[in-house]
C-alpha cells in the first residue's frame, strides 16, 4: 500500500471538513445534507485545483460564496467557513454572526488562529447570542496549494509578498524579512502536518533557505515537545506504512538562475511559458477569423475560453511531460480512435434500420441489443473524449502558433547548447540581431543565460556590442544589471554545471512520418530531448543517495526529532532516502518539476515532491529581475 | 491533520463572559431571544426535510424486505421467511405509489420556490436543494428497479426449470408405467382378462408413445420460443426506457422550436397581407393619376373648343 500523495491527503482533509469534520461515510446512498460553503480568496485557490463544482454539489454544497461578497440570509442551513484568520476575515465573520445569516456555523481556519482573535469571535457570538450556533471551530492546517500529485506551491493570491523580488531586494528591512520567512515557514509546517511526517531537513549555508530551515526546525521541535497538542501523534502516522522519514531539501533560487529563463520543449512547461496558465486553468483567446467583415462593421471581440487541465484528464496526465511533437502525434492518434468509435456507433444505427424486415433477424437481435446497450452507455464516454480532444487541439494549436511566430525551437536548441557548453554553430550576436526571431524578451532571456553560464565573463567590448544589439532589438537592460551583481556574489561558488545534454534533430524519416499529422510542423524542427540533470536534481541526487560531493558536503543537517539540536552537518542516518521533498525558496517553475519527475521515474521506488514559494514563468521572472536591476 | 479547537473556543466564550460581567456590560438577552423567535420560519426547509425523511423511509423499507424479496427460494422450501408472490406484488405497488407521491411533492416544492420572491442566492440554494433530493430519489428508485429486475429474471428462470423438470418427470413417469404394465401383463390374469379391451397392444402403445413424445417435443419448442420472445420483449422494454428518457429530454427543445416556427408563420402571413395592401395602394394611386391626367386633357380640349 503506497503512501497517499500530498494531493490525495489534502483532498481527503477537505472532504472531511465539508462533511462537518466527520469522516465521510462510504455508503452509496445516504440522505443529502445541504450546506453552504463560504471561503475567502486563499480558500478558493486551495479548493479550486482539487474539487470541481460537481464534486462540491455531490457533497451537498448548494451555494459557494466569497466571504467578502454580499450574502443574503439563508436561515435553517448550516454554513461551513474556510478562511484565513486575518483581521478583516474575523471582522466579517463577527458581522455575519450579528446578522444571523445562517443556522449553524462551522468555522475552519486555514492556518492556526491566535487566542486573541478567537476571543474576538467569542465576544461577537455572545453579543449576538449565537454561541450555540457556532458548532465547531477547527484549525485545518491546509495553507498550501497542491497542483499535482507531487507538486505544491505556497500561495497564489498575495504572491508579491513572498516573491523572489521581495526576498532579494536591497532595501529590505529585517522586519519585512521576518514576516516573509514566517509566512513561508507557516505554510511548510501546514504541509508537513497534512503529510503526517516529520522530515529530516538539509539546506545550504548562508542564504534565505538556511533561515527558513532554522525556523522550520524550531517550529517542528516545539510542536513535537508539546505532548498535549502535538499534531504528529502516533494515530496520524499509523496509516502510513513507510517507516522511513522523508528528506526535505531546501534550496534557494539564487543557486540556479538560468533554469527559469530557459525556453522549454515539454507540453506542460510550454503551456505555462507561452499561454496564461494558473492553478491548472489555461485561458485562451480565440481571435476573430483571418478576414474581418468587409463592410467596416465593428470588429468582433475576442472570446476568452478557459479550460481546466485536471487530474481526471488522462491525455494530459500521460503527455504533460512529453516533448511537443509527441503531443501532436498523440492528439492525432486519439482523434483517429475517436472517429473509429463514432463510425462503429453509426454502423449500428444502420443495422437497426434494416433488422425489422428480416425474419432471421430475431437471432441477430440479441447480439445487436447487447451492442446497442453498450454503445448507448459508452456514448457519454465518447462525448467526454471528444471534449478532451477538442480542448487539447485548441491548446496545442495555440502553443504551436506561438512557437512558430517566435521561433522558440531555435532558442531552445541554442540554450541547450549553451547550458551544456558544447560548441555553438551560430554566434549569439546573429540571433540577437535577427529581427523576426522572437520577442525582445526572448532575446533578453537568451543573453542572460549566456551571461550566467559563461565560465569567464565576456570582455567589455563584447558586452558593449551585445548591449547595443539588445537595445536595438528593443530590450530593457535592467535585468542585466541585477544579474551582474548576482554573478559577483556567487563568484566564489563553482559555477553551476548543467550537466551533459545533447540535442539532436530527428532524422529525415521521422520528419516525413510526422508530416502526415494534422499539425503542420514544417519549419519547426523536431528536437529530441536527452536526459540531463539540472542543478537542483543533482543536489537532490547527492543528498538522497548520500553521495559525497563538494557542493553538498557542507549542507546543514536538522532533525527535529532529536532531543538536542546540533550544529553539526554530519548526517546520523547513513541509508539512502526513499522519499524526498524539494523546496525552492524564491520561486520555481515547471521545467525543474519536469526534470525531477524524470529523475524519480528513472530511479525505482523513489518519490519526489516539488514545492516552491511561488510559480512564475520566464516573463514574470524577467519583470522581477528588471525591478531589482532598476534599484 | 486538523485540530479541534471548539473546546478552546468555548473556554474563550466563558472568559469573555466573565470579563464582560466584571466590566459591567450586561446584555439584554431576554429581548434578543424574543426577537429571534419572531423570525419568520420559512416553510421551504421543513417541507424539504419531510420529503427527504419520506424517501429514507422508503429506502429502509425496501432494504429491509430486500433479502426476502430477492431470495428465489429453493424448491425445497425450508425457509419460513419466504415471501409469496402476492406479497411481492403488494410491495411493488406500494413502492411505486410512494415514489410517485415523492416526485409530485418535489415538483410542487419547485413550483412554490419559483413563485416565491426571494434573493437570487436563496433561489439558487433552493434549486440546488431540490436537485439533491431528486438525485437521492433516483438512487432509491434504482434500488427498486434492480430488485424488480432480479425478481422477473428469477421467475422466468424458475418457469423454465419447472418446465424442464415436468418434461423429465413425465418421461420418467411413462417408463415405470410401461414396466408396470409389462410386469402385470403376464401376472394377474384374472382381472387382466376383464381389462383386455382397455389394454393397448404393444405396437399401438409404442405408436402412442412416439406420438406423445413428438407432441411433448413440439410443445417444448413452442414454449421455448415463447420464453425467448418474452426475454427479448423484456430487453426491448429496457431499451425503450432508455430511448424514452432521451426523447423526453428533447421534448422541451422541440417545444421551443415549435413555438418559434408558429411565430415565424404568423409573421410571414402578416408580411404577405402588408405586401398585398401595398400593391393595392400602388394600383389605386396609379388609377387616380391616370384619371387626373385624362380630366386635365379633356378640360384643355373643352377650353380650346369653347374659346375658338
Amino acid at each position: 500500500m503506497a503512501a497517499a500523495s500530498a494531493r490525495e491527503k489534502q483532498t481527503a482533509a477537505l472532504k472531511r471538513m465539508l462533511n462537518f469534520n466527520a469522516p465521510p461515510l462510504n455508503t452509496s446512498l445516504s440522505e443529502p445534507v445541504w450546506k453552504v460553503l463560504i471561503y475567502d480568496r486563499f480558500g478558493q485557490d486551495i479548493i479550486s485545483p482539487l474539487l470541481s463544482v460537481k464534486e462540491l454539489r455531490d457533497m451537498g454544497i448548494t451555494l459557494h460564496l466569497l466571504l467578502h461578497s454580499d450574502r443574503d440570509p439563508i436561515p435553517d442551513v448550516p454554513a461551513v467557513y474556510f478562511v484565513m484568520p486575518t483581521e478583516e476575515n474575523i471582522d466579517r465573520i463577527c458581522q455575519d454572526l450579528r446578522n444571523q445569516l445562517y443556522e449553524a456555523y462551522y468555522l475552519n481556519f486555514i492556518s492556526a488562529i491566535s487566542r486573541s482573535k478567537l476571543e474576538d469571535i467569542a465576544s461577537a457570538a455572545l453579543a449576538a447570542t449565537a454561541v450555540t450556533q457556532v458548532n465547531k471551530v477547527y484549525d485545518q492546517y491546509l495553507n498550501f496549494i497542491t497542483l499535482e500529485d507531487d507538486m505544491f506551491i505556497l500561495c497564489h493570491q498575495n504572491k508579491e509578498l513572498i516573491s523572489y523580488h521581495a526576498i532579494n531586494r536591497t532595501d529590505i528591512q529585517d522586519t519585512d524579512m521576518e514576516a516573509i520567512m514566517d509566512t513561508i515557514v507557516d505554510s511548510l509546517f501546514c504541509f508537513f502536518v497534512t503529510l503526517g511526517a516529520v522530515p529530516i531537513i538539509r539546506c545550504p549555508r548562508g542564504n534565505a533557505a538556511e533561515v527558513v530551515a532554522v525556523k522550520l526546525d524550531k517550529k517542528l521541535r516545539e510542536n513535537l515537545r508539546d505532548a498535549r497538542n502535538s499534531l504528529f501523534t502516533a494515530d496520524n502516522t499509523a496509516g502510513q506504512f513507510s517507516f522511513q522519514r522523508p528528506l526535505f531539501v531546501l534550496v534557494d533560487r539564487n543557486l540556479d538562475m538560468a533554469t527559469p529563463l530557459h525556453h522549454t520543449w515539454t507540453y506542460q512547461a510550454l503551456v505555462h511559458d507561452v499561454l496564461d496558465f494558473h492553478l491548472n486553468r489555461v485561458a485562451l483567446e480565440e481571435g476573430p477569423g483571418p478576414d474581418p467583415s468587409p463592410s467596416g462593421a465593428r470588429p468582433k471581440r475576442k472570446n476568452r475560453k478557459t479550460y481546466d487541465l485536471t487530474a481526471a484528464d488522462r491525455f494530459w496526465q500521460k503527455h504533460k511531460g512529453s516533448p511537443f511533437p509527441e503531443v501532436a502525434e498523440a492528439v492525432q492518434e486519439e482523434l483517429d480512435t475517436y472517429r473509429a468509435q463514432e463510425d462503429e456507433v453509426k454502423r449500428l444505427k444502420c443495422i437497426m434500420g434494416l433488422e425489422g424486415e428480416d425474419d432471421g433477424a430475431i437471432s441477430m437481435l440479441s447480439d445487436n441489443t447487447a451492442k446497442l446497450t453498450s454503445a448507448m452507455s459508452s456514448l457519454p464516454e465518447l462525448l467526454e473524449k471528444k471534449r478532451l480532444i477538442d480542448l487539447h487541439t485548441n491548446v496545442a494549436t495555440a502553443v504551436l502558433d506561438h512557437i512558430k511566430s517566435r521561433k522558440l525551437d531555435v532558442y531552445f536548441e541554442y540554450e541547450e547548447k549553451l547550458m551544456s557548453k558544447s560548441t555553438l554553430d551560430k554566434s549569439l550576436l546573429d540571433i540577437i540581431s535577427d529581427p523576426d526571431a522572437g520577442t525582445p524578451e526572448d532575446k533578453m532571456r537568451l543573453f542572460l543565460i549566456f551571461f550566467i553560464t559563461a565560465l569567464q565573463p565576456p570582455t567589455e567590448s563584447d558586452l558593449e556590442q551585445y548591449s547595443k544589439a539588445l537595445t536595438d532589438a528593443g530590450c530593457d537592460l535592467s535585468p542585466l544589471n541585477y544579474v551582474k551583481q548576482w554573478k559577483a556574489f556567487t563568484k566564489m561558488a563553482t559555477p553551476a554545471n548543467y550537466g551533459n545534454s545533447g540535442v539532436k534533430p530527428l532524422g529525415l524519416f521521422s520528419r516525413v512520418m510526422n508530416s502526415g499529422s494534422q499539425f503542420v510542423m514544417e519549419g519547426v524542427k523536431n528536437l529530441v530531448l536527452k536526459q540531463h540533470n539540472l542543478p537542483v536534481t543533482r543536489i537532490l541526487d547527492n543528498l538522497m543517495e548520500m553521495k559525497s560531493h563538494p557542493e553538498t558536503d557542507d549542507y546543514r543537517y536538522f532533525d527535529p526529532k532529536m532531543l538536542r539540536g546540533s550544529e553539526s552537518s554530519i548526517p546520523r542516518n547513513k541509508n539512502p532516502f526513499q522519499e524526498a521533498i524539494v523546496f525552492v525558496v524564491g520561486g520555481g517553475n515547471y521545467v525543474e518539476y519536469q526534470n525531477l519527475v524524470d529523475y524519480s521515474k528513472s530511479k525505482q521506488g523513489k518519490k519526489v515532491v516539488y514545492g516552491c514559494s511561488e510559480l512564475f514563468n520566464a516573463s514574470q521572472f524577467i519583470k522581477q529581475l528588471s525591478q531589482l536591476g532598476q534599484k | 491533520m486538523t485540530m479541534d479547537i471548539t473546546l478552546l473556543f468555548k473556554a474563550s466564550v466563558k472568559t469573555v463572559k466573565t470579563r464582560n460581567k466584571a466590566i459591567g456590560i450586561g446584555f439584554d438577552s431576554g429581548k434578543d431571544e424574543i426577537l429571534k423567535r419572531g423570525r419568520p420560519k420559512s416553510g421551504f426547509c421543513p417541507k424539504a426535510r419531510e420529503v427527504v425523511a419520506n424517501i429514507t423511509k422508503l429506502k429502509d423499507f425496501l432494504l429491509q424486505h430486500r433479502k426476502d424479496y430477492v431470495s428465489g427460494g429453493s424448491l425445497i422450501s425450508s425457509e419460513v421467511s419466504r415471501m409469496t408472490d402476492s406479497e411481492r406484488d403488494q410491495i411493488d405497488q406500494d413502492a411505486q405509489i410512494f415514489m410517485r407521491t415523492c416526485s409530485e411533492a418535489i415538483r410542487t416544492l419547485r413550483h412554490e420556490a419559483e413563485k416565491q420572491v426571494g434573493s437570487a442566492q436563496t433561489k439558487d440554494h433552493r434549486g440546488a436543494v431540490l436537485d439533491l433530493i431528486e438525485a437521492y430519489l433516483r438512487g432509491v428508485c434504482k434500488l427498486y428497479s434492480e430488485q424488480r429486475a432480479i425478481r422477473v429474471k428469477r421467475v422466468v428462470d424458475k418457469k423454465r426449470l419447472e418446465q424442464q423438470e415436468e418434461e423429465e418427470g413425465s418421461l420418467s413417469v411413462c417408463s415405470p408405467e410401461e414396466t408396470e404394465r409389462i410386469d402385470t401383463y403376464p401376472t394377474g390374469n384374472l382381472w387382466e382378462e376383464g381389462r383386455e379391451e382397455d389394454e393397448l397392444s404393444p405396437e399401438e402403445m409404442q405408436m402412442f408413445e412416439q406420438e406423445n413424445q413428438r407432441l411433448v417435443g413440439e410443445m417444448n419448442s413452442l414454449v421455448d420460443e415463447v420464453k425467448q420472445i418474452e426475454g427479448k420483449v423484456v430487453e426491448i422494454s429496457r431499451l425503450q426506457e432508455i430511448f424514452a428518457e432521451k426523447v423526453l429530454h428533447q421534448e422541451t427543445e422541440i417545444d421551443n422550436i415549435h413555438q418559434m416556427v408558429v411565430g415565424a408563420t404568423e409573421n410571414v402571413k402578416e408580411g404577405n397581407e402588408d405586401i398585398r395592401e401595398a400593391i393595392k395602394n400602388n394600383a389605386g394611386f396609379r388609377v387616380w393619376i391616370l384619371f387626373f391626367l385624362v380630366m386635365c386633357s379633356f378640360s384643355l380640349l373643352f377650353l380650346d373648343w369653347y374659346d375658338s
